[in-house]
C-alpha cells in the first residue's frame, strides 16, 4: 500500500519535471543530445560546443527572418552520456515535452540511426554533422539530412592521389573496424581500389574497441604492402600506430587513417610519432570558405579557439553548418511548419565555412575528402582533385626518421 | 488484507494502463522503458531470487529475443508475433542447452559463467551475416508507442503473475529449498536439476518477450546495444534493491530506481550517471536486503534499522 | 616466420592480461569481492604514472612503484571505510557496491582528467629488437617481465611471510584466524590495498603499450574476470599463466578466424573451462 503510493508519487514528479512552458512566439528552437560525458565526450564536445557558438552569431547577426518577421534562435542540448537509449528518450522528450521547431544531430553513426528514427517517426526534421554511414540513409526516410558525405567514399580523393604518386604504390592492406560507419568505408573503398585497379592484398575486419592490433600488423607486415590503410575511431587509430613503431611495421609508401589526424589532441598524444600520416578531412579553416555569419573558415576557427580553448576540427564546422543550414531553409520556407521547412532543406544550396552545402536525393550531402598529411607537428592539405603541397612520400621507416 | 492488496494491484494495474491516454509521449517512453525493466527485474527474481543463483548473463535472453525478432522481420519479412515466438524460442532452447552444464556450478562462479555466456553469445552475433554482423539490423519503423506501452504493461502483469503462481506452488517452494540448502533440497527429494533448469527457461521467456518488443520499438539493434553487460547489474540491482524472493519487491525497484535515474538524467543531466553511483553504494550500504526488508524493519524498528543494517553486516 | 611472430605477441599481451588478472583474483580469494571497479583502479594507476611522469618527469618505470603505493592507499582507505561495512551482507552486494564505485570513480576521473585521451610515451615507448626475424616491442617485453616479478613477490608473500600465512588463513576461515588474533578490518584492507597497487601497475604498463582515458578500465575488467577464473584465485603464477594462454589464445584466433573471434575465444574458453573443471576445486557459494 505504501509501496504503491511511493510509486505513484513518482510519476507526478516526473510530469512536473517534463512540463516546460511552451516555446516562446519569436523563438526558433532547435533541440538536440550530445555526447558531453561518457566515452563518446572527447568528440561529442565539438557539437556542444559548435552549435551553441553557431546560434549565439546567428542571433549577434540578427537573427533569422521568417516571412518578414524576425525570429532568434534558441538551442535546447542535453546530454546523452553517450548512452544510445538515452539519447532516443531525450530526443523524444525534445519534441513531444520541450516542443523544439526542430532537431540538430547527435555525434557518431550508431546513436544517429536509432535517433533519427525517431525524428522520422515524429516527421520533424533533422539536420545531423555526426553520422556517415550509409545504414541512415539506406532506409528511405526523408525527414533526415546530413553532412558528412557517404562513409564509402571517404577514401576516394586518397586513392586517386595514388594513381599520381611516383613511384605508384601497387599493393594495398585494408584494415577496419566492425560498426556501421567503418564497415560503410571498408565497402566502398573496395569498390575504389578494384576500379583503380590497385592489389587489395590485406583485408581485415576488427572489433570496435580493439586496443591490441599486434596480430593484425604481423599479418600486414608479412605481406608488405605499399599502402595501408585503416578506418577505425580515433583510439583505435592512436594505438595503431604506437603498435606499429613498438612493432616495426612500415609500409613500403604511406599509411592513412579516416579520423584522428586533423584532430589536435591526436597530434598532441602521439608526438613525433604522428609525422608522416595520412589523413583527410572534408573542412580545413581557409579564409578563401567563406560564410555569411562569420565571415570566413579561418576567422571562425580563431573565434572558435578564442572561446572554448581548442582548435576547431571538421565535426565542428559541420556542427556550425547544421545550424547555417535550418536559418538558411527555414528563411526560404518563410514558414515553421516542418513539413514546408523539410522540403526547403531539400532544395537548399549555400556557401558555409564547412563547404558549399547541397543534399543529395536521399539527404546526405556529397563532399570530396582533402587527403592531410601531418608534417613537423602541422596538418598540411596534400590533395584534392590535384596536389596541393608536396607530401612526404614516400614515409620512412620507423628507424630512419629523425 | 490480502483483498485490500489485490484491489490496491489491479487499481494500480488499471492505472498505469491509461498513461498513454494522458497524452504525454515522454512519459509514455519512460513507461515503456520502465516497465521493460520491471518484467527483466522480475524474470531475473525467478532465478536469482527464488533460486538463490544469480545469474549475471540475463542480458543474453533479452539479446536473442531482440534478434530472434529483428532476424525474422527483416530477413524473412515475418509478422511481429512470429518475431516474438522466435526470439523466446531462441532464448529457451539457450537457456536448456546452456543452463544445464552453467546450473551446476554454485554462487560466483554461477555468475561469471553467465556473465561469459553473454558476452560470449554476443560475439557470435556480431559475426553473424544473417544478424547484420557488428552494424546490426533495421527494423520496420511503426509509430505506434501506445501499443508499445500496453504489451510492456500486459507482459509485466503476466510475469508478475507467473511469479505469483511460482510462489505458491510446490515449484516455488523447491526453488526456496534449493535456495536455502541445496544438498538438503537434494537429499529430501528435490529433482535440483530439473527445478532450477526449469527456473531459468521460464526467465529466459519472459526477458526474451521483453527483448521483442524492445527491438520493434526502437527498430535500430546491434549486439553492443542488444547484449549490453549493465543491463545485467542493473536488473539484479533492481530486483536486489526491490526484495528479491518477493512477488513484488523486483517490480517496485525497478520502478522506483527508473523514476530516480530518469528525474536526475532530466534535472541534473551530466551528473546523473555519477549520482545513480552514489544511490547505488548508498542503498546497498544502508539496505542491503532490499526496499521490502526496509519497509518492515523501518516500522518495526525505526531509522535504527539503517545503523543496524550496517553493524549487521560490517567486519 | 608468421606463426611465431603471433605467438610471441600473445605470450608479450598475456603478460600484461595476467597483470591485469592479479590484482582481481587477490582480492576476491582472499576477501570473496568480485571487484567490478577494477578496471577502474587500473586506469586510475596509469593516470598516476601519467601525471608523474608529464608532471615530475619521473621516468614511467620508476614512477610504478610510487603509483603503486599510491592506489595501495587508496584501495586501503576504500575498504577501510566503505567495503569493511558491507563485507558480510549477500555476496551480491559486494558485487552491486563495486558496480555504483565504478560508476562513480569513471565519472570522477573524467571531471578531474577530461575525456582526452593520454599516453604515456617516454623515448623508448616504441623501441624494439629483431632476434631470429621476430620483433619484439620493449615496452611489452617489460610489462611481461614485471608481470611475472610481481607475481613471485605476491606468491612469496602469501606462502614464505607470516603476514601473508595470516592472509590466507583468514581466505579459509575467518572465525579461526580470529581466534588466532588476526585483526580482520585492517588485513582485509592491506589486501584489497595490495590488489588496488597490482592494479596500478598494470595501468602504468597499459599506459605506456596503448593510452588511457577514462573509460579504459570496463573492458579490462571483462578481461580479469576471464582470467582470474582461468588462473584460479590461489595461486599468483598461474595467475599470469592464464593470462599468457587467454592471450595465446586470442592472437591465433586472430589469426585463424580474424581479429572479431577474440571475445568469443576468451568467453567461450571461460564458460568452458568453468563448466568442465571438477567440481570439487571450486569454491562452494
Amino acid at each position: 500500500m505504501r509501496r504503491a503510493l511511493a510509486m505513484f508519487g513518482a510519476l507526478p514528479a516526473l510530469l512536473l519535471s517534463t512540463a516546460l512552458a511552451a516555446a516562446d512566439d519569436d523563438v526558433i528552437t532547435l533541440g538536440a543530445a550530445v555526447q558531453s560525458s561518457g566515452p563518446q565526450a572527447n568528440t561529442g564536445r565539438y557539437y556542444a560546443d559548435a552549435y551553441q557558438l553557431a546560434v549565439d552569431t546567428i542571433n549577434a547577426k540578427g537573427g533569422v527572418t521568417v516571412a518578414g518577421k524576425t525570429y532568434k534562435l534558441a538551442l535546447k542540448l542535453y546530454d546523452n552520456q553517450s548512452d544510445v537509449s538515452l539519447d532516443v528518450r531525450q530526443y523524444v522528450k525534445l519534441i513531444t515535452a520541450d516542443k523544439v521547431n526542430f532537431l540538430l544531430g547527435p555525434f557518431a553513426s550508431n546513436h544517429v540511426l536509432d535517433t533519427s528514427s525517431v525524428a522520422e517517426k515524429y516527421e520533424i526534421p533533422m539536420v545531423q554533422g555526426g553520422g556517415a554511414s550509409g545504414q541512415i540513409y539506406s532506409r528511405g526516410y526523408k525527414y533526415i539530412f546530413g553532412t558528412l558525405p557517404p562513409a564509402g567514399d571517404y577514401y576516394g580523393s586518397t586513392i586517386e592521389m595514388m594513381g599520381k604518386l611516383d613511384p605508384k604504390p601497387a599493393s594495398v592492406a585494408l584494415v577496419a573496424a566492425d560498426d556501421s560507419f567503418d564497415v560503410s568505408v571498408a565497402k566502398g573503398t573496395r569498390e575504389h581500389l578494384k576500379q583503380a585497379g590497385l592489389d587489395l592484398v590485406v583485408d581485415e575486419k576488427y572489433a570496435e574497441n580493439s586496443s591490441d592490433f599486434s596480430s593484425i600488423l604481423s599479418v600486414v607486415k608479412s605481406k608488405a604492402p605499399d599502402v595501408i590503410l585503416l578506418s577505425g575511431h580515433e583510439t583505435e587509430a592512436l594505438n595503431f600506430i604506437r603498435q606499429m613503431k613498438s612493432l616495426d611495421v612500415s609500409p613500403k609508401g604511406f599509411y592513412a587513417f579516416t579520423v584522428g589526424v586533423p584532430t589536435e589532441d591526436f597530434r598532441n598524444a602521439l608526438g613525433d610519432d604522428a609525422n608522416y600520416a595520412f589523413g583527410m578531412t572534408t573542412w580545413l579553416p581557409e579564409e578563401s570558405q567563406k560564410d555569411q555569419w562569420f565571415g570566413n573558415a579561418a576567422e571562425f576557427a580563431k573565434v572558435y579557439k578564442d572561446k572554448f580553448g581548442y582548435e576547431p576540427d571538421y565535426h565542428a564546422a559541420s556542427a556550425v553548418a547544421d545550424v547555417e543550414t535550418y536559418a538558411v531553409a527555414i528563411a526560404k520556407a518563410g514558414s515553421l511548419d516542418p513539413k514546408k521547412v523539410r522540403d526547403a532543406l531539400a532544395s537548399v544550396e549555400f556557401d558555409s565555412l564547412y563547404a558549399h552545402i547541397k543534399y543529395g536525393e536521399n539527404g546526405q550531402i556529397v563532399l570530396p575528402q582533402v587527403v592531410i598529411q601531418i608534417q613537423d607537428g602541422k596538418v598540411v592539405p596534400i590533395y584534392a582533385t590535384d596536389f596541393l603541397n608536396k607530401p612526404h612520400y614516400p614515409v620512412p621507416g620507423w628507424d630512419d626518421r629523425k | 488484507m490480502r483483498l485490500v492488496v489485490v484491489i490496491l494491484l489491479v487499481v494500480a494495474a488499471g492505472l498505469l494502463a491509461a498513461v498513454p491516454l494522458l497524452g504525454d509521449a515522454v512519459l509514455v517512453q519512460y513507461g515503456i522503458n520502465a516497465l521493460l525493466v520491471a518484467t527483466l527485474a522480475q524474470s531475473w527474481n525467478i532465478i536469482g531470487g527464488f533460486a538463490g543463483y544469480p545469474s549475471f548473463g540475463n542480458s543474453v535472453f533479452f539479446g536473442l529475443g531482440i534478434y530472434g525478432t529483428a532476424i525474422a522481420m527483416t530477413q524473412f519479412g515475418l509478422p511481429f508475433g512470429v518475431g516474438l515466438c522466435l526470439g523466446a524460442a531462441l532464448a529457451v532452447l539457450c537457456a536448456l542447452l546452456f543452463g544445464l552444464p552453467v546450473l551446476r556450478l554454485r554462487g560466483h562462479y554461477f555468475a561469471i559463467a553467465t556473465l561469459g555466456l553473454s558476452f560470449a553469445v554476443a560475439a557470435v552475433i556480431s559475426n553473424l551475416e544473417i544478424a547484420g554482423a557488428n552494424i546490426g539490423l533495421i527494423l520496420p519503423l511503426i509509430r505506434a508507442d501506445g501499443m508499445f506501452y500496453e504489451l510492456a504493461l500486459g507482459l509485466l502483469v503476466a510475469c508478475v503473475l507467473c511469479v505469483y503462481a511460482i510462489s505458491r506452488s510446490r515449484f516455488g517452494m523447491g526453488l526456496i529449498a534449493i535456495r536455502e540448502d541445496e544438498d538438503a533440497a537434494a537429499s529430501m527429494g528435490v529433482n535440483t536439476t530439473l527445478y532450477k533448469t526449469a527456473a531459468l527457461m521460464i526467465a529466459a521467456f519472459f526477458t526474451s518477450i521483453a527483448g521483442g518488443i524492445h527491438a520493434y520499438w526502437i527498430t535500430f539493434i546491434d549486439p553492443a546495444s542488444s547484449f549490453d553487460p549493465t543491463l545485467n547489474v542493473r536488473m539484479v540491482i533492481m530486483a536486489m534493491f526491490g526484495g528479491p524472493g518477493t512477488v513484488l519487491g523486483p517490480v517496485f525497484g525497478a520502478l522506483v530506481l527508473s523514476a530516480i535515474y530518469e528525474m536526475l538524467a532530466s534535472w541534473i543531466s551530466t551528473a546523473a550517471a555519477l549520482l545513480f553511483g552514489l544511490v547505488i553504494v548508498i542503498a546497498v550500504i544502508f539496505m542491503p536486503r532490499g526496499l521490502a526488508d526496509l519497509a518492515v524493519g523501518l516500522r518495526r524498528h525505526g531509522p535504527g534499522y539503517l545503523l543496524q543494517n550496517i553493524r549487521r553486516h560490517r567486519i | 616466420m608468421l606463426l611465431a611472430q603471433i605467438i610471441v605477441n600473445g605470450i608479450l599481451l598475456g603478460g600484461l592480461y595476467g597483470l591485469m588478472a592479479l590484482g582481481m583474483a587477490l582480492v576476491w580469494g582472499v576477501l570473496n569481492i568480485v571487484n567490478l571497479a577494477h578496471g577502474a583502479f587500473v586506469m586510475l594507476g596509469g593516470y598516476a604514472v601519467y601525471f608523474l611522469f608529464t608532471g615530475a618527469g619521473i621516468d614511467p618505470f620508476l614512477a610504478l612503484p610510487i603509483a603503486m603505493a599510491i592506489m595501495f592507499a587508496f584501495g586501503y582507505l576504500l575498504q577501510l571505510i566503505v567495503l569493511n561495512q558491507i563485507i558480510r551482507s549477500a555476496q551480491l552486494n559486494t558485487l552491486l557496491i563495486t558496480f555504483g564505485l565504478d560508476v562513480v570513480l569513471t565519472y570522477l576521473a573524467q571531471l578531474l582528467f577530461s575525456a582526452d585521451f593520454r599516453t604515456i610515451s617516454p623515448s623508448y615507448a616504441g623501441a624494439n629488437i629483431t632476434v631470429l626475424g621476430i620483433t619484439i616491442p620493449l615496452a611489452r617485453l617489460a610489462a611481461f617481465g614485471i608481470a611475472w616479478l610481481l607475481a613471485a613477490i605476491l606468491w612469496f608473500i602469501l606462502n614464505r611471510l607470516a603476514f601473508g600465512r595470516s592472509i590466507r588463513a583468514t581466505a579459509q576461515n575467518l572465525i579461526a584466524a580470529r581466534l588466532y588474533g588476526v585483526n580482520p578490518r585492517q588485513l582485509y584492507a592491506v589486501t584489497f590495498g595490495i590488489g588496488a597497487a597490482l592494479a596500478g601497475a598494470a595501468g602504468g604498463l597499459y599506459g605506456i603499450v596503448s593510452h588511457l582515458s577514462p573509460y579504459v578500465g570496463a573492458p579490462l575488467t571483462a578481461k580479469a574476470f576471464v582470467i582470474a577464473v582461468i588462473g584460479g584465485l590461489d595461486n599468483p603464477l598461474s595467475v599470469i599463466l592464464a593470462g599468457l594462454v587467454i592471450g595465446i589464445a586470442e592472437s591465433l584466433a586472430a589469426l585463424y578466424f580474424g581479429p572479431t573471434y577474440a571475445n568469443v575465444i576468451s568467453f567461450g574458453l571461460l564458460v568452458a573451462i568453468l563448466v568442465l573443471r571438477p567440481a570439487r576445486s571450486l569454491r562452494a557459494a
